[in-house]
């Protein structure tokens, strides 16, 4: 669980933002209870689509057109600390994966619509992809005239090595999905190659197959029908051949997108120019409206904010990347009309969630007692109120499909402030009253402040709680040992891609449970992990998405493994002159590929 | 003068390798992995291990130190790259060598604490001398409060109100930034205009009241009177003879004091948001970067031993009484 | 700009006396000279009173002193103690964004000095309770760091020779040392060894911490004062006189020397009091000191900073009164080393 770029700052669990649900711009009533004046806050869909696959006409470029735009200028990116890599091999994070946009392509990418809709189209590839096999066999073919920065053009060559280095030593930051379903879970897969492309071995036919310049095939030895949305990784760009310098390859990649680094000032500033060689025939997601973009760091959140909300001179053509305005900061800006009209909302795809080692609280009866004790909405104000999240019912973000908007079995929403008689109630009932329960929490100042205000609600309710703080930086890896020693602690989590697949699997699939992995409550049920199973195998989206609902409802209800807190939002401010922006659902951040400057 | 720095320099060698050896230590006392900065999601033990691999980590701790300081004078290969000497190593968290990233970062920290002890050692002498010359008039009182109650103040509160006042309530100036004095000497001079100013407020005021109470100290010396009495000048003995013998207490503490804003000034740095060596350290310790942390931790010594040297050397040549040796 | 550097020039003339007396060792320490007739403390007291100023900034002092160990009495009165989290139950006080509603900072008949965003504690409460936190903190370590500096200082100055040189040289060690990022990166590292790591980190264990490594890092002036001071004394006579008469090394330091450094001891004492809290404050302020719920003046500082546009009372408050505290103990000091030392006479 990499900590994003800001570790310091107030997200934690990240995973690359790829968002489904988008947020109209329509303005909908906010459910919550509680009185606030967040009614501006765009509202989720009721219920989201499966993510569309799209043909090779959806596939072809130019991207669609973006009113008003212009050509020319360069905007200026205010960022907080530096891309935590540049090989795409290596970036899960969603700082990089928003440059990735810019510099990298893949096989696939998602493509948006006004209304945040996603479709999963070819990018280099001609189509999403043919599976055959019942979805255990991908096939890809090359569009012609992709070329990278030098003018050299990319064969299926250069997408075998893209594959290949990824089982290399060097590569440990990126995600796992592809190679461990081509050679086996956990870290097993690295045995298959375990020096990457570089002593001239390679990945089996039968595992990977290049018969010419323009195809490229994958075999699995199961269905796996979220293989063109996992392609559309940041981690899984293109990472041509001859042009690979291994560890080096991290300052400084070969561009195939729209833009080319043109200067890295390691830690300081990076300036990106114009990639000639990129055409927008070939691009069905990216327009190339500004002639370069200039990203300097060392500006913390507060100061972005600010500067932007100033919005003088180079701010005026200021956007953040992976940056949001600064708690501190949202009273000031929201309330003022010119700088709330300069910001984008929206969700992002972090459902936090208090969770409940049930290898040490083994009776549903305080688990449940403990979930209605906690007040959601105070929880959630010193991670920024109202405008920094929303109390959550159920343990799926709005921005998954098969999110159930309203689905409340706990309460959460209805009653914000928590129901203590209740949870004194059942806790009476388990005969457990003066339980005492370690909670572990990470050593910053909001996560302190959640600690005393989740501590005071627990011991109304008849807890004791022993409050263990935990160094920030390696917080996940305490709470993800099986022996942590804790019974109650936060953690959020983000899909990689619009599915359920990628939440319930590695949150709730008992079967992983070891050190490290993200089964933070310990769940191990067989119905769980069968369903799961199953559910994985079923290729047909729609169906899925509603077998996932059923399984989901299950674990909240029936076994209650985690304490649903909230749902994290996205509040981004922009400078007057920019142009186009928009809220990207797929990066829940500004969608930086449609950006342009009005003078 | 050579046998004085000789017996300093290898005094201040012999502390600078304790002080990495203690580092080194400490940093491996702490119950925190490295490791786990640079894991993916689902990070396991295995997957762990190759990054600990990767960074070197799975060496005797003996080793790894040893070959940081061998580094130090002969230089290493990194899979990133030739590191030449003086090598400190490639932090961890950033795949950069050390010794770049801090000499990246250092102009800012030079022009923010050499920018600042100009102005605050101008105006702090010379109102101490004032002060000190009308002992007991208007002026005196005025400036003994004054710097009595801004020396008193703290950067993270000042700073704020300071910072609040000029730039965001009024927008008189922009945030305090840093440029190279070499892109932009007026961007370099308006952009830590702010940082200087508060941190002048403060040190001006406590070399205010330094030199005030040095100089009075001085006036009372038997030599001082004697001079005085033989009929010497009034601003002659209190420019050549008092002021001369004001100075030592007061470069005692300018070494002091510039020792530790050379090597970071953490506070000021984040209250402006700034990003020098000060910001560095502090990353440094939050990131689990061994590297870094070594690199920074042996800047900042080294600066706080290079100044304690420059001090006793100035200490001969302002009080002649004093044989280096 | 840093926190004990500053506060180390706060009190520059007593530490630079003892600094270039160390350096110019055939200068005679003035400070013992008249101690002849009456008492050096007798004297010492009548000047004192004497000065209004020191008199005033003392009872200043006293007063933030029993106001912090009166916290809960003055709480018990007031009606409100500092963990509340007023704004909470009573929705009105904080408005949506977290902060407090009504006059600027959420000043009222109620809470006295506004209410704390997010959470809505009392804030005159966790002021006082912050000071509290300070003090108690700031005194142990000024005493543990006096005790530790006189000790080497007296032993190093009075043994001369090897004992001296290594003394000596431990001291310039940790005077290489970069405090600061010392006090970040040593601070989890002694917090883990007195923990284990499934039980919650005691508030004494977070003072013992803080207690260890500042006293480390806050005996070498003393050291060096106390140091220079005894070598000039080792050769007066009555030493001499007492040697001679056979007294051991143990009474000599002890009944000779030591009641000779009452004076310069307590001065540098309470000019190490105020460093201490500020270091203790620096701590907090980057986020390693003591956790929540345990009030602290440092952290009121961090999260100010913070905040401080859109709620500026929050920062007002804890920041005069440190203004105040430190102006007085400043002006204690300057009083106290002109009735000791009345030759600098202000």
């Amino acid at each position: 669980m990499r900590l994003l770029s800001t570790r310091r700052a107030r997200t934690a669990v990240v995973a690359i933002a790829v968002g489904s649900l988008a947020l109209t711009a329509c303005g909908g009533d906010s459910d919550s209870q509680t009185k606030d004046d967040s009614k501006t806050q765009d509202d989720a869909k009721e219920q989201s689509e499966a993510v569309a696959y799209g043909d090779a006409e959806a596939s072809k470029g130019p991207a669609a057109p973006v009113e008003g735009s212009r050509e020319g200028g360069t905007i200026r990116v205010y960022q907080q600390t530096d891309f935590s890599h540049l090989d795409p091999g290596q970036i899960y994070v969603s700082d990089a994966g928003l440059l990735s946009v810019l510099i990298h392509r893949g096989l696939t990418t998602f493509v948006e619509d006004d209304e945040g809709g996603l479709t999963v189209v070819g990018d280099i590839a001609t189509d999403s992809g043919t599976p055959s096999e019942g979805g255990k066999v991908w096939t890809f073919t090359l569009k012609d005239g992709i070329k990278d920065e030098d003018g050299d053009p990319i064969d299926s060559g250069d997408v075998r090595h893209t594959v290949e280095r990824l089982y290399a030593k060097h590569i440990t930051d990126g995600p796992t999905y592809l190679q461990q379903w081509l050679s086996g879970e956990g870290t097993k897969y690295r045995e298959a190659l375990p020096e990457g492309p570089y002593n001239g071995d390679h990945l089996p036919d039968d595992v990977l197959e290049t018969p010419d310049d323009k195809t490229v095939v994958f075999k699995f030895d199961t269905p796996r029908p979220d293989l063109p949305q996992a392609l559309a990784m940041a981690g899984y760009s293109i990472v041509p051949e001859e042009k690979d310098t291994k560890e080096k390859y991290d300052q400084k990649p070969t561009a195939i997108g729209p833009y080319k680094i043109d200067e890295v000032n390691s830690g300081k500033n990076m300036k990106l120019v114009r990639n000639d060689e990129w055409s927008a025939e070939t691009d069905p997601k990216r327009h190339a409206f500004v002639d370069g973009w200039d990203i300097t760091f060392n500006h913390d959140r507060v100061d972005q904010s600010k500067r932007l909300a100033a919005d003088r001179g180079d701010a005026k053509n200021g956007i953040q990347f992976s940056g949001a305005v600064d708690t501190s900061q949202i009273k000031s800006i929201v309330s003022n009309e010119e700088t709330n009209a300069r910001t984008i909302k929206g969700y992002a795809p972090y459902v936090w969630q208090l969770n409940m080692n049930m290898d040490r609280i083994k009776d549903k009866k305080i688990r449940d007692a403990i979930t209605y004790a906690l007040p959601n909405a105070d929880i959630l104000r010193p991670d920024g109120g109202s405008y920094g999240g929303e109390p959550a019912g159920g343990l799926l973000a709005p921005t998954v499909p098969g999110y159930e908007k309203g689905y409340d079995p706990y309460g959460k929403i209805e009653n914000p402030q928590g129901d203590i008689e209740k949870a004194k109630e059942l806790l009476k009932e388990a005969g457990a009253e003066g339980q005492s329960l370690v909670y572990g929490y990470a050593n910053v100042p909001h996560r302190q402040e959640q600690a005393i205000i989740i501590e005071k609600a627990l011991e109304k309710a008849g807890f004791e709680v022993e409050k263990k703080e935990i160094d920030q930086a390696t917080y996940y890896e305490r709470v993800g040992k099986v022996d942590n020693g804790l019974d109650i602690y936060m953690t959020g989590w983000g899909q990689d891609w619009p599915s359920i697949s990628t939440v319930i699997p590695p949150l709730y699939d008992g079967d992983q449970l070891a050190d490290g992995s993200a089964v933070y409550s310990h769940i191990n049920d067989d119905k769980v992990n069968s369903e799961i199973d199953r559910i994985l195998k079923i290729t047909d989206p729609e169906e899925a998405t509603t077998e996932w609902q059923k399984l989901h409802r299950y674990i909240v209800e029936e076994i209650n493994p985690a304490a649903p807190l909230y749902f994290t939002k996205q509040l981004q401010i922009h400078g007057s002159n920019v142009g186009g922006a928009r809220y990207s659902s797929e990066k829940s951040y500004i969608d930086v590929s449609r950006l342009f400057l009005k003078s | 003068m050579l046998r004085f720095l000789i017996r300093r320099l290898s005094s201040a060698f012999v502390i600078l390798i304790l002080i990495s050896a203690f580092t080194f230590l400490i940093f491996f006392a702490a119950p925190r992995d490295p490791a786990v900065l640079a894991c993916g999601k689902n990070c396991t033990e295995a997957a762990k291990d190759i990054i600990r691999d990767n960074l070197g980590l799975n060496d005797p701790i003996a080793q790894q130190y040893w070959e940081f300081m061998r580094g130090i004078v002969m230089g290493r290969d990194f899979s990133v790259g030739r590191c030449d000497a003086p090598c400190l190593g490639v932090s961890f968290n950033t795949d950069l060598m050390v010794w770049d990233t801090i000499v990246d970062r250092l102009p800012l920290t030079l022009s923010l604490s050499l920018g600042g002890l100009v102005i605050f050692l101008t105006l702090g002498l010379g109102a101490g001398l004032m002060a000190a010359a009308k002992k007991g008039t208007v002026t005196d009182k005025t400036l003994s409060s004054m710097s009595l109650v801004f020396s008193s103040m703290q950067i993270y509160f000042l700073g704020p109100i300071v910072l609040g006042a000029l730039v965001f309530s009024s927008g008189i100036m922009e945030s305090p930034r840093y440029v190279p004095i070499t892109e932009d000497p007026l961007g370099w001079f308006t952009g830590l205009l702010i940082p200087w100013f508060v941190m002048a407020l403060i040190f001006t005021a406590q070399y205010t009241r330094m030199s005030r109470s040095s100089m009075i100290e001085q006036l009372q010396e038997e030599h001082v009177r004697t001079a005085r009495a033989k009929g010497m000048s009034r601003p002659y003995v209190f420019f050549r003879y008092a002021w001369r013998g004001s100075l030592i207490p007061i470069v005692t503490i300018l070494g002091m004091d510039l020792g530790a804003l050379l090597g970071g000034a953490i506070v000021t740095e984040m209250t402006f948001s700034l990003a020098g060596i000060g910001r560095l350290a502090v990353d440094a310790v939050t990131n689990i970067d061994l590297p870094l942390t070594m690199g920074v931790m042996l800047i900042g010594a080294t600066f706080i031993l290079m100044c304690n040297v420059v001090v006793d050397a100035a200490y001969a040549y302002i009080d002649p009484r004093v044989r280096l040796g | 700009m840093t926190s004990p550097p500053q506060a180390a020039t706060a009190g520059n003339d007593t530490t630079t006396a003892g600094e270039s007396a160390s350096l110019t060792e055939e200068k005679t320490d003035t400070t013992q000279g008249t101690t002849a007739g009456r008492s050096p403390g007798q004297l010492m007291w009548m000047r004192f009173k004497r000065d209004r100023t020191g008199v005033i900034a003392g009872c200043v002092v006293i007063f933030f002193f029993a106001i912090a160990a009166l916290a809960p009495v003055v709480g018990w009165i007031y009606g409100k103690d500092p963990y509340t989290f007023y704004g909470l139950e009573d929705m009105s006080l904080l408005d949506p964004f977290g902060y407090p509603t009504g006059s600027p900072g959420g000043v009222s008949g109620d809470h006295w000095f506004g209410v704390e965003p997010d959470l809505g504690r009392d804030v005159m409460m966790q002021l006082l309770y912050g000071m509290r936190t300070s003090l108690y903190t700031a005194v142990p370590v000024t005493i543990v760091s006096v005790i530790l500096g006189v000790l080497l200082g007296l032993v190093g100055g009075f043994f001369g020779g090897k004992t001296d040189y290594w003394i000596g040289r431990v001291t310039d060690f940790f005077m290489a040392l970069p405090s600061q990022l010392f006090l970040i990166s040593t601070m989890p590292v002694v917090v883990a060894l007195f923990v284990a790591p499934d039980k919650e980190t005691p508030v004494y264990v977070r003072f013992l911490a803080m207690l260890i490594i500042l006293s480390f890092l806050g005996w070498m002036g003393m050291a060096r004062l106390v140091r220079s001071a005894t070598l000039s004394l080792r050769e007066r006579e009555f030493v001499e006189a007492a040697k001679v008469s056979g007294a051991s090394r143990w009474r000599i330091l002890r009944k000779e020397l030591l009641p000779n450094l009452y004076t310069p001891i307590l001065v540098q004492g309470t000019l190490m009091l105020p460093m201490a809290i500020l270091s203790v404050a620096f701590l907090s302020y980057v986020g390693i000191g003591y956790t929540e719920p345990t009030p602290d003046w440092g952290r009121m500082f961090q999260r100010a900073g913070e905040i401080y546009q859109d709620n500026p009372v929050y920062m007002l408050f804890p920041g005069i009164a440190m203004v105040i505290f430190i102006v007085s103990f400043n002006l204690l000091g300057d009083s106290v080393r002109d009735a000791i030392d009345p030759k600098a006479g202000r």
